[in-house]
C-alpha cells in the first residue's frame, strides 16, 4: 500500500508540474490552453529524437530545450491567446478553447506522422534505493525532486522577480497593471512561453517514467485543466497539491481497479467537483 | 431573424429531404445521410449554443446515448418501434441527468465539464464489455430499410429546425437573450434562469439522441469511438459556428461547408483528416475574435 502511495507521489509531482504552467496561462491571459499537454507530448518525442544523438540526462535536455520551449510559447502565444486579448472574457475564454483545441488537434495529428503509433518512452536505468519492506526508483525520486524545484523555482519567480510581479499584477487587473507602466502584450507572452516551458518539463519527466502515446496530449491536458480547477484557478500552490491528490487516487484507482476503470473514476470525480463546487462559481 | 434567412433555410431542408428520398442507396446515399445526420446536430447544438453561448465540447455523448440504447434493445430482440421508444425515453433519461449536473456551469467550465462526460461515457462503454461489446461496439442487423431510415433522418432533420425556430421565437428564446446578455439582471427580473437553461439544454439533447439511434440503423455498428466521437462534437460546434448568421440559416449553411470539407478531407488526406478539422476549427476561432473587435469598433 505504501509503495503505491510513493507511485501517487511521482505521478501527481509531475501533473503538479504540467497544472501549474496551465494555471499560470489562465490566471495571466485568461486562457484555457487545450494543447497544454501536446506541448509536453511534443517535448517528450523531441527528448525521444535527441537521445539518437547525445544520451542527455532529463534535467540536462530540459535546461537545454528551456530557449526552444519558450520559443514555441511565444508562438503559440500569437494563435491561441493575442488574437482574443480585447474580447469580454467568457467570450475570450472560449474562443481560445477552440482555437487551443484546434492546435491541439493538428500536433496531435503531426505526432502521429512524425513518431508513428509507437509509444513515446524514454527510460533511464537508474539505481533503485531499497529501504526495509519499500523500494524507491532512484530515477522517480530524481524526477519527483526536479518537479519539485521547478514549481518552487517558479513560485520564487512571481513572488521575488519584477517579470513575476508584473504577471501578478496583470492577473489581479489588467487595466491598474497597464496605468503602472505593465505592458500587458509582452508580459502576457512572457506568461505564455513560462507556462510552455513547464509543460515542456512535465512531458520530459512523464516520458521516462511511463510510455506516452503520441496522440494523449489531450487527455493530459484535460487532467491538467481539472487539477488547476480543483486547486483554483492561478494561483499556483492549489495546482500543485490538488495535482499531488490526483495522483494518489489515480495510483490507488489503478491499484484496486482496471486501467479504463481508473480513467472512469477520476474523470467522474472531477466532473463532480467542477459541477458542484468549482463551477458555480463566477469565473 | 429575418423572414428571408428561415425561408431560405427552410428550402436548403426541404432540398435535403427530397435528395434523402430521391438517393437512399450508393455514396449519394451515404453522403446524404451523413449530411443530414451532421445537420441535425449542428442545429441541435445551435439551440444552447446561440442563445446562451454554452459551448460544449461533448454534444456527441447524446448522440452516443441514443445508439447505443438502440443497439443493447435490438440485439436483445425488441422490434424497431419498440427499441426505438425505449431508446429514445432512456436516452432522454440520462440526458437529463448530464444536463441537470452542468446546467449550473458557467461558461469554461461547461466546456471543460462536457469534455470529461465525453471520455466518461467512452471509457464506461468501453469497459461494460458484456453489455455494450466493449471496444469493438455493437453490431445489430439493419432493422428497417436505407430508404426508411433516410427519410426517418430527414423527418428529425424538419423537426428540429422547427424546434430551433420555435425556442427562438417563443418567450423562452427572448428570456435566453436576456440571460445571455446579463444573467443576474436576469433573475432580478423574474426570469428563471436555471429552468430556462434546463429547457434549452433538453431541447439541443433529445435531436442529438434520435440522430445517434437512426444513425445506428443505417450503419449497423456503432462502438465508444464513433459513438462518443470528439471529432462529431467538433463537427457541430463548428456547423453552429462558423456561418455568423443568426437563426436556424448559420447551422446550416455552417454544415453544408463543413460536412463537404470534411468529405474532401477523408478523400484527399487521409492520414491528416484530424490536423485539417484542428485547422478549420483554429481559423474559426482566429475569424470570431477579428468579427468580435470589428462589432466593438462598430466596422461590422
Amino acid at each position: 500500500m505504501i509503495q503505491v502511495l510513493i507511485s501517487g507521489l511521482f505521478l501527481g509531482g509531475i501533473y503538479a508540474l504540467l497544472a501549474v504552467g496551465l494555471s499560470l496561462a489562465f490566471g495571466i491571459m485568461g486562457v484555457l490552453n487545450l494543447a497544454h499537454g501536446s506541448l509536453a507530448v511534443l517535448a517528450a518525442i523531441l527528448y525521444k529524437k535527441s537521445l539518437v544523438f547525445y544520451s542527455f540526462s532529463p534535467w540536462t535536455f530540459c535546461i537545454l530545450a528551456t530557449p526552444l520551449f519558450l520559443g514555441i510559447g511565444f508562438l503559440l502565444h500569437f494563435f491561441i491567446a493575442a488574437p482574443f486579448r480585447n474580447l469580454s472574457p467568457p467570450t475570450a475564454t472560449v474562443a481560445s478553447l477552440m482555437a487551443s483545441l484546434g492546435v491541439a488537434l493538428i500536433l496531435e495529428d503531426l505526432f502521429v506522422r512524425w513518431q508513428g503509433w509507437e509509444p513515446i518512452s524514454t527510460y533511464i536505468a537508474f539505481p533503485t534505493v531499497h529501504l526495509p519492506g519499500l523500494q524507491i526508483p532512484g530515477m522517480r525520486a530524481a524526477l519527483l525532486g526536479m518537479a519539485a524545484v521547478t514549481i518552487s523555482l517558479c513560485i520564487l519567480f512571481m513572488k521575488k522577480t519584477d517579470s513575476g510581479r508584473s504577471m501578478r499584477a496583470l492577473a489581479q487587473d489588467k487595466e491598474t497593471a497597464s496605468l503602472c507602466g505593465i505592458n500587458p502584450a509582452i508580459t502576457a507572452i512572457g506568461a505564455m512561453g513560462l507556462a510552455t516551458i513547464l509543460a515542456g518539463f512535465a512531458g520530459v519527466f512523464y516520458s521516462v517514467l511511463y510510455p506516452l502515446s503520441p496522440r494523449e496530449g489531450i487527455d493530459l491536458t484535460l487532467k491538467a485543466l481539472f487539477i488547476v480547477v480543483a486547486g483554483g484557478m492561478g494561483n499556483l500552490r492549489g495546482p500543485a497539491v490538488a495535482g499531488c491528490l490526483l495522483g494518489f487516487i489515480e495510483s490507488f484507482s489503478g491499484f484496486l481497479f482496471t486501467y479504463t476503470s481508473t480513467d472512469i473514476i477520476v474523470y467522474s470525480l472531477l466532473v463532480s467537483y467542477l459541477a458542484f463546487k468549482r463551477g458555480r462559481r463566477p469565473q | 431573424m429575418k423572414p428571408w434567412k428561415t425561408s431560405l433555410a427552410f428550402v436548403i431542408l426541404i432540398a435535403l429531404t427530397v435528395s434523402a428520398a430521391a438517393f437512399s442507396k450508393g455514396y449519394a446515399g451515404i453522403f446524404t445521410f451523413s449530411l443530414i445526420i451532421n445537420a441535425i446536430m449542428a442545429i441541435s447544438y445551435d439551440i444552447p449554443a446561440r442563445s446562451l453561448d454554452f459551448i460544449s465540447l461533448g454534444h456527441a455523448v447524446f448522440f452516443g446515448l441514443g445508439a447505443y440504447f438502440f443497439g443493447i434493445a435490438v440485439s436483445n430482440g425488441f422490434s424497431f418501434f419498440q427499441a426505438f421508444t425505449l431508446s429514445v425515453l432512456l436516452s432522454a433519461a440520462v440526458s437529463g441527468m448530464v444536463v441537470l449536473l452542468t446546467a449550473g456551469l458557467s461558461h469554461g467550465y461547461y466546456s471543460l465539464a462536457t469534455l470529461g462526460l465525453l471520455i466518461i461515457f467512452q471509457r464506461l462503454f468501453e469497459t461494460l464489455e458484456g453489455v455494450s461489446g466493449g471496444s469493438a461496439g455493437i453490431y445489430i442487423p439493419e432493422p428497417i430499410s436505407n430508404f426508411q431510415c433516410a427519410l426517418l433522418a430527414a423527418f428529425l432533420l424538419l423537426a428540429t429546425a422547427a424546434c430551433h425556430v420555435v425556442f427562438s421565437c417563443s418567450r423562452w428564446g427572448f428570456f435566453s437573450m436576456e440571460t445571455k446578455a446579463d444573467e443576474q439582471a436576469a433573475e432580478a427580473i423574474g426570469i428563471p434562469t436555471r429552468r430556462l437553461k434546463i429547457l434549452c439544454l433538453m431541447t439541443g439533447a433529445i435531436p442529438a439522441c434520435v440522430a445517434g439511434i437512426l444513425y445506428l440503423a443505417r450503419t449497423s455498428h456503432v462502438s465508444p469511438i464513433s459513438g462518443f466521437s470528439l471529432t462529431l462534437s467538433i463537427t457541430a460546434l463548428l456547423g453552429s459556428r462558423i456561418v455568423p448568421i443568426n437563426g436556424v440559416l448559420g447551422p446550416v449553411l455552417g454544415i453544408l461547408v463543413i460536412t463537404a470539407a470534411e468529405e474532401i478531407i477523408w478523400t484527399k488526406f487521409q492520414s491528416f483528416n484530424l490536423a485539417w478539422f484542428g485547422l478549420i476549427l483554429l481559423v474559426a476561432a482566429l475569424y470570431q475574435g477579428v468579427n468580435f473587435r470589428n462589432l466593438k469598433k462598430g466596422t461590422n
